[in-house]
Formats: structure tokens, C-alpha cells, sequence
């Protein structure tokens, strides 16, 4: 038998055969909008949603979320600049939701219960794609490939998987035992994997592309960019990569009683941290930009994040922004100092931005290196009949190499990833590509979705609260290698997932259920076939508008309705 | 998205985890303030409970013949006598032993102005009767004449704005006050702006045994002036502002009131409504009755003690703070 409601009956001469529905001129409807975090995402994860998972005290499933995207959150919740956290419509308010540190502990989390990514293994006679470089692109995309029903077989110079996070990121940043455990549960799924094999030497292009369906290259940017003053270079150069490459593998560095780096990305100020710890006394980073700090413009920031500029100053780390390298003065072949000189950054005459350099404003550092960090370029041997007549890869709108028909690219290898965040979501882009193209469609991408607007968004309904801040370790106690950003704990995650506005998704708050005058609004016990958990009765309806106005996600719009 | 279900409709509505005492089809405009009070009002009273129904918007929207948007009894009588007639309708009830609570629904005029000394009557009698003042500032079902409750400087077709006056002369009756000098159990301001205090305030009240009095601040879009889906936003600015104070008060004496966190100025409300519009012109004295409603709100802050002291979870920016879930209104 039917169980009513109290009162919740109609009986004859009920108002409710008057419908108040033909009144209307407007009416609300649910829209599911792209929170700001997730259209920002390098690697397309919908943070708001996983934040809501942790929010529900399901952390698995805000892992399982998670995943749906980017199968590296331990890594990504390191390493990532976070755009997501500037974007973040919480910022408006008080403070952005601390997004990475809740990512970081889900990978953690992940890795330490061994959670399933629950990927259904492929069927035997699905396509096969070969993915050649197991650093973070290749990883995601062999990963999507999975996801997708296609079989990848995942090929590698290296004996070890990660890529750049193995060579280039010191294990400060990222612990050597995160990563490795997070790739090795990657590659527990039915991943074919080959490493030691070279591309151009084991292998050949052609041959991937006559025993695969198709071919994905991620291989990476693992050159040094070449670096010279007027032609000069010293003798005993070290590149900042190798040298990160060495410390990395060997924990060996050169280490004179002072040093100067030149440039102002991660690599750069990576490199000055591993000197630090190597024991060099005077560490020098000479960038052409200015350190971060409020009023200043965010194309004149360092582009290396932040907070490791804010360790490694910390850590004693001398920092000349707005200078650049005129000369090298050498005793012999031997660096004995470098020439700086203002720079900045200017627009000319033809509306590009150059750097120029202010005569009358040189100065002498003194140092016993010279270590270039300016940029990481191709190592194009293996796929050379593929490139451009600039040594590039002329790539199109879904990352395949122009003229091609089954070859694709991903992460720093095409020239506009940078992090290992954009990596990853081109791993998953050209992923979704392969298997358009097998399945016999022409590739194409998902359209960018707008961000929900903090206008958008009732805020009278949250109350302002602080972020959560991650602890640091302490500069006495960081050593050679210790991890210095120390996470959040299960509470602070909570926490910050109940920081989170849910811009563009319900979150089941009852707003629109309670304040609707004409009771139009009803709650069902489960989602409705929408998504939320609300369904408006038309019939009723007048179209006042008040449930969109008092929405605090922006999940409600009124469209006409004549 | 789809907006197209496969929920049943009429079987949810059925089903709703919540009393329905104002069901819809009633005639109310787009986001009128009086029928979200009522309904949240009696969403909290529950289904055990009668209503005497003074004349007014409440009375006419909710009951064209021959048609009811009650689900409890409810009777109209005259524009004067609802505290009258909930007053017999009490002590009927008591003499048969039933237990139904008698709600007394007014607006401002049922209560400020013609249904006064009823009101008066009842609780000088200490009838057990929860009298609800719906309170839209005019009288709004005969076309926005100036009440007893409209507040100084707003207009109506009663007190135009022009070359003699600005908007209404007098002040707002201070109703509350009067109530309290009744030494009744429980007097409460509330707003539909504030759902779960409004909510509380219902149940506290009911459960008084002798009369006890609720006065909800019930903003009316076509008289006012304002968007239909502003309802609420001039309502939380009402008491944001100082307007509008949201007070308890037990045998006459202050017992809670809630503190303002953030206080903001008056313009902020006025500005959303066009019976103040003429208090935006450049004119000398549109200045100093903007300063004079300042100077009102300011008043309501000192005594009440509105500023508090220090963040509350239950001022009015925690009070309505949303929960994943709903549990805010449970």
C-alpha cells in the first residue's frame, strides 16, 4: 500500500486543478555548467566532482572520479601549477579550495589501498595502439586506451617508467617511492609493456605503424635546449637537465662554492634547490623575470611555481630577476663570474614582446658555474621522416602529425604541454583520437566548455572559511631528498571538499525545494533522470524565478518559455 | 541537458517528505513572499492544526471558489476579526478536548490596523492561538494603500511621492513592541529569507500553551516594486540592513535576537524596490529621508544589539549556510 505524506493528498476542489503553469513566461530548467577547475584542467579532470565524492565521505569514489581523467593524481597533486585553484571561484570569496592537496591524498590514498581502477580488460582480438614513451602522456594515453577497449602496447627507452618526472623532478618534489608505486599500479592493469626498447634502434616507425592500428608518440623533450654567450660556452658546462638527470639516478652533483643558474622555470630553480643540497654555498638564479608577489603583471611572473620559489628562497637561494647574462668572464676556459644586465620584457613597435637590455646597468656576479636551465628541446632520432622542415611536429586540431593518418603526439614532444598535468590530458586526448579512428570516425575533439562565473553563484549561502594549509618541513630538517610539502590529512581533505561552492553542479542542498512559493519544486528520493535532485512541476510553475536566484551552484537557469 | 523526467509527477507529489498545508494552484504572483511564509509556516505546524483567516491577499489567492489551497480547516470570516474568531474556534476545541492548535493568518492591515483590538482582545484573554502576521508593508490586495505597517518614505497610492511628501509620512508601527506589552509567552520576528529560523520559531511557538505571536516579513514583488525572483534577497537585506531586526521575546523581555555579521546600508535594500526609487533623485530631500532610514536602522542595531559580538553560526551569514544533502532544513 501507498504510504502519502500527511497532507500530501488532494482531495475535491483541491487548487491544484487550477494550473498556475499557463502563467508562465519563463521557466527553470537544471544545466549541468563546467565548473571553473574543471575547465581549466590541463588534464580535463572535474575536480567539483570528485570534491563532491569526498564531500559525500566516499573517498574511494572521489578517487574512481578522479580517474576518469588523470591516472596519476599522486604525481599531478605534486607537481601540478594547479591552474585549477587560480581559477577557483572560491577565491572570490576567501581563499581558492586547496584542489591539489586534496588530489595528492586520493593518489596516496589510491596507492596505499591498492584501489581497482576497475578498467575492464580488452577483448583478444581488440585493435591494437602502440605508445611509444612511458613518461606521463604515454602512461595516460595507454591508460585511455584501456578505458576505451583498445589493447596499448607501451615502449620505452628506459628501464624505468615516468619520463621527465624520473629525470628531471627531484625527489623533494617527488618522492621517488610516490612515483614509482603510482606507475607501477598503472602498469598492473593489462598494459603490454616494453621498456629498453629504443624507437630508430629496436624499433622502427615503420614497423609500429604496420603492426598497429595506430601509433601515439610521446617521447618527451629530453635535449637540453643548446645554450651559449656570443658563441661562448665554458668548458666544464653542465646543462641544469643532465644535472638533474645525475642527481636524480646518482645522487651526484658538481658542487663548487657558488653557482649560477640561468632561468626562471621549474627546471631552473629545480636545479638550484639540487645544488643546495648538493653542498654548493652560493646558489645564483639569474632570471629574466620577476619573482612573484602581489601588483605584479602575470606575464612578468617566473613561470616556476610559486611555492617552490617560496621554498627555494627559503632555503637561501639568491633570486636576480629582471636580469640576464651579457657576458661570461672566463679565466682561461673556466668561469670565474658572469656579466648581468637589467632586462624586462617590453612590447615594440610591432606589438611583440622582447627582451631588452638597459645599457649602463652591468654588474658582475661572481661564480665558479654556469649551469643553463633556458628549455628542453626534441630528441628526434627514431621518427626524423616525420617532422617538419623546422625539426617539429606539424601537429592538427586532435594532436595528429599533419599528412598522417594514424600517427599522433603527445605531451612536451609537440611543443604545447609544459606540465605534466598537460601531458596527461593529451595522453587522454589523443587516446579519444585513436579510437574515433579505429572504430572507423574521423577524430574530432570535445568543444571547450565555458567556466561557470562566481557571478553566477548565491555565496549568502556559504559561510567564509579558511583554507587549509599544507604543512612544510622545516629548511633544517629537507636534507638531500627529503619530501617538503607535507599534505593534508583525512580531516583538512574534508574539510576543504566541503569548501568547494559546486559551481555549475547541484549539490542536493533543498534550496529550490524550500523556497519555492508555489511548491513547485519536488524532491525525489533518488536523481532524477537530469542529474539533480529536484523536478520541476510545469504545471504549477509560475516562473517567479526565485529557485535560480537563490541557487547557490548556478545549476539553475531561466530560458523563455512564451 | 534534458529537462524531460521520467518521474512520476502527480505520484511525487504525493510523496514529499514534508507537510503540504498551501498546496499549489493558489493564485499568489510570481515570488510572492506571503505564500512561501504561509507555506513554511504551516509546513512546521504541522497537519494538527486549524486556521481562523483574516480578509486579505492570503485569504483571496489561496481560495477562489470553488477551489482551496488548504489541507488544514480554515475559515474566513471579516477583514477584523480573525484573533476572534480563532479565539472561539479555541475555546470550542477546548471544550470538546481536542488538541488541534488554532493559527490566527493576518496580513499587516488584519493585524497593525482593523484586525487590532482583536488581536489585543485575544491575547489580553491568553488564548492558546498562534497569531501570524504576514506582513507586506500595504494593503496589497486593494491595490497598495498605505497600512498602519508601511514604512516611512515608501510609497503607495496612498502616500504618492512628489512635490509635497516623500513617499509615507509617519513611521512603521512598532507591532512587535505593542505585542510584548501583552506580557505574552512568545512574540518572534522572522523572514522568508531565513527558512530554518522562521521554522523554529513555528515549532517554539506552538508549543507554548497561551497565545504567542509571529510576525514575518513577507516581501511583495507587484507592491514594492522589485523582481519577482528578488523576493528573498530583499527579504535577507531587510535584516542585513537593520530594517528589519529579527528578535524573540518571552513575557515582554528580549530574549534572542540575530546578530548582523556583516551590517550593510540602507540604499542596499531600498535600491532593489521602486516604492523607494524617489529616494535615489537628486534632491535634498530624498538625501535626508535616505539618512533618516539609516538613522532607523541604526536605531534597530543599538537596541536590539545586532552587532554581536563576533562571528554566530546562527547569524545571518551562518544561519542558512548549505549542506551537501539538504541538512540545513531538516
Amino acid at each position: 500500500m501507498t504510504i502519502y505524506t500527511r497532507g500530501g493528498y488532494a482531495l475535491p476542489g483541491s487548487s491544484l486543478a487550477f494550473k498556475t503553469g499557463s502563467w508562465r513566461v519563463q521557466k527553470p530548467r537544471h544545466v549541468h555548467g563546467a565548473a571553473p577547475c574543471h575547465a581549466v584542467c590541463p588534464a580535463g579532470e572535474d575536480a567539483q566532482a570528485w570534491l563532491a565524492r569526498v564531500d559525500e565521505g566516499d573517498v574511494q569514489n572521489a578517487w574512481r572520479t578522479l580517474v576518469q581523467a588523470n591516472p596519476l593524481p599522486a604525481i599531478t597533486g605534486r607537481v601540478c601549477p594547479h591552474p585549477c585553484e587560480s581559477a577557483c571561484n572560491r577565491g572570490e570569496m576567501d581563499a581558492p579550495v586547496a584542489i591539489h592537496a586534496v588530489e595528492r591524498y586520493l593518489g596516496d590514498e589510491a596507492i596505499r589501498h591498492a584501489w581497482d581502477f576497475g578498467v575492464p580488460t580488452p577483448k583478444a582480438d581488440a585493435p591494437r595502439v602502440a605508445v611509444v614513451g612511458a613518461g606521463p602522456a604515454g602512461l595516460a594515453a595507454a591508460y585511455h586506451l584501456l578505458k576505451l577497449g583498445l589493447r596499448p602496447t607501451l615502449f620505452d627507452k628506459n628501464p624505468s617508467a615516468g619520463g621527465t618526472c624520473l629525470t628531471a623532478i627531484p625527489s623533494y618534489r617527488l618522492p621517488r617511492e610516490v612515483l614509482g608505486a603510482e606507475v607501477e599500479h598503472l602498469l598492473s592493469l593489462p598494459i603490454d609493456y616494453r621498456p629498453r626498447t629504443i624507437l630508430g634502434r629496436d624499433v622502427s616507425i615503420e614497423e609500429l605503424r604496420a603492426d598497429f592500428a595506430a601509433t601515439i608518440l610521446a617521447p618527451g623533450q629530453q635535449q637540453p635546449r643548446p645554450w651559449s654567450v656570443d658563441g661562448v660556452t665554458p668548458k666544464d658546462l653542465h646543462q641544469g637537465l643532465d644535472l638533474l638527470e645525475s642527481w636524480n639516478s646518482l645522487q651526484t652533483a658538481p658542487a663548487p662554492f657558488s653557482a649560477a643558474v640561468v632561468g626562471a622555470g621549474n627546471t631552473a630553480i629545480d636545479v638550484a634547490r639540487v645544488l643546495k643540497r648538493a653542498g654548493v654555498t652560493e646558489v645564483h638564479v639569474i632570471s629574466h623575470k620577476a619573482k612573484p608577489g602581489p601588483g605584479v603583471p602575470e606575464d612578468d611572473v617566473m613561470p616556476a611555481l610559486a611555492r617552490e620559489i617560496a621554498e627555494a628562497l627559503e632555503e637561501g637561494i639568491h633570486i636576480h630577476e629582471h636580469r640576464g647574462v651579457r657576458r661570461l668572464i672566463l679565466r682561461g676556459e673556466r668561469v670565474v663570474g658572469v656579466e648581468m644586465v637589467h632586462m624586462k620584457k617590453l612590447r615594440r613597435a610591432n606589438g611583440r614582446l622582447s627582451r631588452v637590455a638597459f645599457d649602463g646597468t652591468e654588474t658582475v656576479l661572481h661564480c665558479d658555474q654556469v649551469i643553463p636551465a633556458v628549455g628542453q628541446v626534441l630528441d628526434t632520432r627514431g621518427f626524423e621522416s616525420l617532422l617538419d622542415a623546422h625539426g617539429w611536429f606539424d601537429l592538427d586540431d586532435v594532436m595528429r602529425v599533419a599528412g598522417q593518418r594514424d600517427v599522433f603526439v603527445a605531451g612536451d614532444a609537440g611543443g604545447n604541454a609544459g606540465t605534466v598535468t598537460a601531458a596527461v590530458g593529451q595522453g587522454r586526448v589523443t587516446a579519444g583520437a585513436v579510437a574515433q579512428l579505429v572504430r572507423g570516425h574521423e577524430p574530432t575533439i570535445e568543444a571547450p566548455r565555458l567556466a561557470v562565473p562566481f557571478s553566477a553563484l548565491n555565496v549568502h549561502y556559504h559561510e567564509s572559511a579558511p583554507r587549509a594549509e599544507e604543512r612544510v618541513l622545516p629548511v633544517a630538517e629537507r636534507g638531500e631528498s627529503n619530501e617538503v610539502d607535507l599534505g593534508l590529512d583525512r580531516l583538512d581533505v574534508e574539510a576543504e571538499a566541503r569548501r568547494c561552492l559546486s559551481c555549475g553542479n547541484c549539490m542536493a542542498c533543498d534550496n529550490c525545494w524550500t523556497l519555492c512559493p508555489d511548491s513547485a519544486v519536488l524532491k525525489t528520493r533518488e536523481i532524477a533522470s537530469d542529474g539533480s535532485h529536484y523536478v520541476f512541476d510545469y504545471d504549477y510553475c509560475k516562473g517567479c524565478g526565485l529557485c535560480a536566484a537563490e541557487c547557490p551552484c548556478g545549476y539553475i537557469e531561466m530560458i523563455e518559455d512564451l | 541537458m534534458s529537462t524531460e523526467t521520467h518521474v512520476d509527477i502527480e505520484q511525487l507529489r504525493r510523496r514529499q517528505p514534508r507537510f503540504q498545508g498551501l498546496e499549489s494552484g493558489h493564485r499568489a504572483c510570481l515570488g510572492c513572499g506571503e505564500a512561501l511564509a504561509a507555506r513554511l509556516v504551516l509546513e512546521s505546524a504541522g497537519p494538527n492544526v486549524m486556521i481562523a483567516n483574516a480578509t486579505g491577499c492570503l485569504e483571496v489567492f489561496s481560495t477562489a471558489w470553488p477551489e482551496s489551497a488548504w489541507r488544514v480547516p480554515w475559515v474566513h470570516s471579516l477583514f477584523e476579526n480573525a484573533a476572534a474568531v480563532a479565539a472561539g474556534m479555541e475555546a470550542a476545541l477546548k471544550h470538546q478536548g481536542q488538541s488541534a492548535k488554532v493559527l490566527a493568518f493576518a496580513g499587516d492591515g488584519g493585524t497593525f490596523d482593523i484586525g487590532f483590538q482583536a488581536v489585543s482582545g485575544m491575547l489580553e484573554r491568553g488564548h492558546n492561538v498562534l497569531f501570524v502576521c504576514f506582513d507586506n508593508e500595504a494593503y496589497m490586495n486593494t491595490g497598495i494603500q498605505r497600512s498602519g505597517s508601511t514604512p516611512h518614505a515608501a510609497v503607495t497610492t496612498t502616500s504618492p511621492a512628489g512635490r509635497e511628501r516623500m513617499g509615507k509620512r509617519h513611521l512603521k508601527k512598532d507591532i512587535v513592541s505593542i505585542i510584548a506589552a501583552h506580557h505574552v509567552p512568545y512574540a518572534a520576528t522572522a523572514t522568508v529569507a531565513y527558512p530554518s529560523d522562521l521554522r523554529k520559531k513555528v515549532r517554539r511557538a506552538i508549543d507554548v500553551d497561551g497565545p504567542s505571536f509571529l510576525h514575518v516579513h513577507s516581501p511583495c514583488p507587484l507592491g514594492w516594486g522589485h523582481d519577482s525572483e528578488k523576493s528573498i534577497a530583499v527579504s535577507r537585506l531587510a535584516v542585513e540592513t537593520g530594517l528589519f531586526p529579527i528578535i524573540e521575546l518571552e513575557r515582554g523581555e528580549l530574549t534572542g535576537a540575530m546578530p548582523i555579521r556583516h551590517p550593510k546600508p540602507v540604499t542596499e535594500y531600498l535600491k532593489l524596490q521602486n516604492r523607494f526609487r524617489h529616494l535615489f533623485a537628486d534632491d535634498p530631500r530624498a538625501r535626508e529621508e535616505l539618512e533618516h532610514l539609516q538613522a532607523l536602522a541604526d536605531y534597530n542595531i543599538e537596541v536590539y544589539g545586532l552587532l554581536g559580538d563576533g562571528p554566530d553560526p546562527l547569524d545571518t551569514s551562518g544561519i542558512d549556510k548549505v549542506y551537501r544533502g539538504g541538512a540545513k532544513w531538516a
